[in-house]
């Protein structure tokens, strides 16, 4: 075995590259040869260099105020093609069931006549916008993009942690990374067809067209971001500019007479649809927050008049709810009249009649998640929190039951991921990821960029893996079954970024202890 | 014997130096219900505007325009022709225990819940519930209602259209919106589903026909007790042919008759002046 690999242990969680100390997975064999030979400097070197062309391209985040580039590890993660058809079908089914839960729930209200949902999680969800009843996606979607975050488990299997079908991040990542890999490694592509995701962004525009107001043959479509304050703004940037759109902040849109227009140095001209990455609070002022300085005051209403297309839809929040979570394995049934495909992790509500007692009397064995964290704030973990924490927490969840969900512990799968060592030296060792793939939904067909974005907890045994807690990323790969061999991935010759370095990475915080999840709400 | 109400409602806001871009959602036109029909009903917007109406969640019909172009003032009058009937004998309500077994998990469900405007403290929640033991739903609404007359005089300018149920609750006065707000918390409290009501009631019911008379916009209550059934806590009466339905929510901030953004300095207090006129 190579020195880089000397001394690799797997935890107790399922290892994505090894299936025993010194057995490599088949998906692996090839980037297992290939990275063998390099000593510890070429790996450390290798990812210098990643790191200064995310620099140079902005892809970083703010860590204590300062700019930091994205850490992306070297060492890829790897779905053969069986296991991410299977993956990919189970996205499918669920994005598909929470298409049809939105459209009930904005519309006839079936599943909770039925008993299947409580009506009281609909009335009490924040994100139940009855300003955005009666708007009526033209080609029916209203989950144009999502981020279903998955992690497999000790035996494993995938899970569903939680779904975000509101304004989800992080593709950019995906774009970026492949790039720099393609740049940085090209051996390692050599071996193996690895199927590209530089499709992503023409994906993304056909559906925003397709979802364009009835009767508008050739729609404008344009990226509404918040400006350049949002942490997402360079992904915001590069997803225009890679569609070939505008991009426009709140002031540069206008509404008149229920439509919506852009003011460009040739007049207002026409706008059809519009991917916002603007959270439903700041989108119009006459509807939410009037103190919104950067949404566009009017644009619900030609919304609500068929006259311009809000994707993702406003209003998706009572979908991805982590209570509502708990309830998907069951609107996959009521719906789709499936199986689910991708289980969920066991969940407690608390607020159903005899858990709260239960949840209480278990704390310290229990994962507590609040029902509406972002970016994995408020998360505890039970094993590993203190006692006064604990406490802390009963008190808590006693005064709000419907405010949070409790889930078993789930040991992260691991992927080797270059590290110091003990000894000082650079070695690969086992660090805990996750996946977020994105699916694009146009209407007809529920399309999942190969691969998505994994993400790496780069402290030992650490389980978050947030880039505000020293998370990083890798290159996620699909191999492809019939794909020429020498194939490399998708590499776009666009020009230089004009964007500036800015701070760019999952916002969110999250407390000691927890697989926290990156949501990147957008403000 | 059924009324017919013509309502004359003109807002008018002065700006003191011009507005632009402004955008408007007007909710002042009366539904047609069982006990009401409205016979014609019309907005007028000046400066002149493009309106466009929907039917929002609560089933409001709602105007919506905008102006873009710079303006010094924004009037708008909404006048309708209403038919309205007496109240109907009250139903025999069902039991409390039926009311909450029904609501528990239903479209009902909605109305039990506080928002920002119908929350009150939990001494006041228990109170109501104390005083509502042994009682049907319509000895409920009644008793609650007293409670509510009890202890908040009815005094223009003490509480604003932010304010809230504790507020006047707590400083003894408030308008009609407080004493809807206060009333729906309490009977919520309870147990019994109810909504806010905004519309119209005509000041004097006897008044000569033909001649306008001065009165204001109103909101009043409707709990349910099997159906829904009126309330009128400001005035301790049921609705009846002087009241004009305009729209149902669970609070004001679903129901408000004008809101609206626009780019500018603030501007004056809106003028409102309600005129009603009784042709039948």
């Amino acid at each position: 075995m190579a020195d880089i690999f000397d001394s690799y242990t797997t935890a107790d969680a399922w290892d994505e590259m090894f299936e025993r100390p010194g057995v490599v997975r088949p998906a692996y064999e090839a980037v297992f040869a290939a990275l063998s030979p390099l000593d510890s400097l070429e790996l450390r070197y290798r990812t210098d260099q990643m790191a200064r062309a995310f620099t140079d391209r902005g892809v970083t985040y703010s860590y204590g105020g300062e700019e930091r580039p994205f850490p992306l590890d070297l060492v890829p993660r790897l779905l053969d093609a069986v296991e991410w058809d299977r993956l990919s079908r189970g996205v499918r089914q669920r994005v598909l069931a929470l298409e049809a839960f939105l459209a009930d729930a904005y519309g006839r209200q079936r599943v909770f006549a039925d008993g299947v949902v409580p009506y009281r999680l609909l009335y009490s969800s924040p994100h139940f916008h009855r300003a955005a009843h009666g708007i009526e996606p033209p080609n029916g979607v209203r989950v144009h993009v999502s981020g279903i975050d998955l992690v497999r488990d000790e035996e494993g299997r995938f899970r569903v942690l939680e779904d975000n079908v509101r304004v989800p991040s992080g593709v950019s990542y995906v774009i970026e990374n492949r790039r720099v890999m393609t740049r940085t490694f090209p051996a390692l592509f050599a071996e193996q067809p690895v199927r590209p995701v530089d499709e992503y962004p023409q994906r993304l525009l056909a559906a925003l067209k397709a979802c364009a107001p009835e009767g508008v043959t050739d729609p404008v479509v344009v990226v509404l971001t918040p400006g350049v304050a949002n942490a997402a703004y360079f992904e915001h940037a590069l997803l225009a500019r890679l569609m070939g759109v505008q991009l426009v902040e709140g002031r540069d849109l206008v509404c008149s007479g229920n439509k919506v227009r852009m003011r460009t140095t040739r007049g207002e001209t026409p706008v059809h649809v519009i991917y916002r990455r603007l959270d439903d609070d700041f989108l119009d002022p006459l509807h939410f927050r009037p103190d919104s300085l950067i949404g566009v005051p009017g644009i619900m209403s030609a919304a609500h008049a068929g006259n311009v297309t809000l994707a993702n839809a406003v209003g998706n929040g009572i979908a991805d709810d982590k209570l509502l979570y708990t309830y998907v394995p069951d609107l996959i049934r009521y719906y789709l009249a499936e199986e689910p495909l991708l289980p969920n992790v066991e969940t407690i509500r608390p607020e159903e009649p005899g858990r709260l007692e239960e949840v209480l009397d278990q704390l310290d064995r229990l994962v507590l998640k609040p029902v509406d964290g972002a970016g994995g704030k408020g998360i505890v973990i039970g094993p590993r929190a203190e006692r006064d924490a604990l406490d802390r927490l009963a008190e808590e969840v006693k005064a709000d039951p419907r405010g949070w969900i409790a889930q078993r512990p789930v040991a992260l799968s691991t992927s080797p991921t270059l590290s110091r060592r003990g000894d000082g030296q650079d070695g690969l060792a086992p660090r805990h990821i996750d996946l977020r793939p994105f699916a694009v939904h146009d209407g007809s067909d529920v399309w999942l960029v190969p691969g998505g974005l994994t993400r790496v907890a780069l402290g030992e045994g650490n389980l978050i893996v947030n880039s505000s807690q020293g998370g990083g990323s890798k290159d996620t790969w699909v191999l492809a079954p019939d794909a020429p061999p020498s194939r490399t991935t998708g590499e776009r010759s666009t020009a230089v970024s004009e964007v500036s370095p800015r701070q760019f990475g999952p916002g969110g915080t999250s407390t000691p202890g927890g697989p926290a999840q990156e949501e990147a709400q957008q403000q | 014997m059924a009324g017919r109400l013509r309502i004359r409602h003109e807002t008018r806001v002065g700006y003191p130096s011009p507005a632009g871009s402004s955008y408007n959602e007007v909710r002042m036109s009366p539904l047609t219900l069982p006990t009401q029909t409205v016979l014609d009903s019309r907005l007028d917007v000046a400066p002149a505007a493009s309106l466009w109406t929907y039917w929002d969640y609560w089933g409001t019909q709602v105007t919506v325009f905008d102006l873009t172009d710079s303006h010094t003032s924004l009037s708008l009058t909404a006048t309708s022709l209403v038919e309205t009937a007496p109240p109907t004998p009250l139903p025999t309500p069902l039991d409390r225990a039926e009311i909450a077994a029904r609501s528990a998990d239903s479209r009902l469900t909605e109305y039990l819940s506080a928002t920002p405007r119908t929350t009150v403290s939990p001494d006041l929640a228990a109170q109501a519930c104390a005083a509502a033991d042994g009682l049907d739903a319509h000895q409920t609404a009644a008793a609650l209602t007293d409670l509510v007359r009890e202890r908040v005089s009815y005094t223009q300018g003490t509480t604003g259209v932010h304010s809230g149920a504790q507020d006047a609750w707590d400083q003894r006065a408030g308008v009609c919106q407080d004493f809807a707000h206060l009333t729906a918390a309490l009977l919520r409290a309870a147990g019994i589903p109810t909504r806010y009501v905004s519309g119209y009631l005509h000041p004097s019911p006897d008044a000569e026909l033909d001649r306008p008379v001065a009165g204001e916009s109103h909101a009043w209550v409707e709990y349910w007790a099997g159906e829904w059934i009126g309330q009128d806590p400001t005035n301790g009466t049921r609705p009846g042919e002087s009241h004009v339905i305009v729209a149902r929510g669970r609070e004001y901030g679903d129901v408000p008759p004008h809101k609206g953004v626009y780019r500018g300095a603030p501007g004056e207090l809106p003028q409102v002046r309600v005129e009603f006129t009784r042709l039948a």
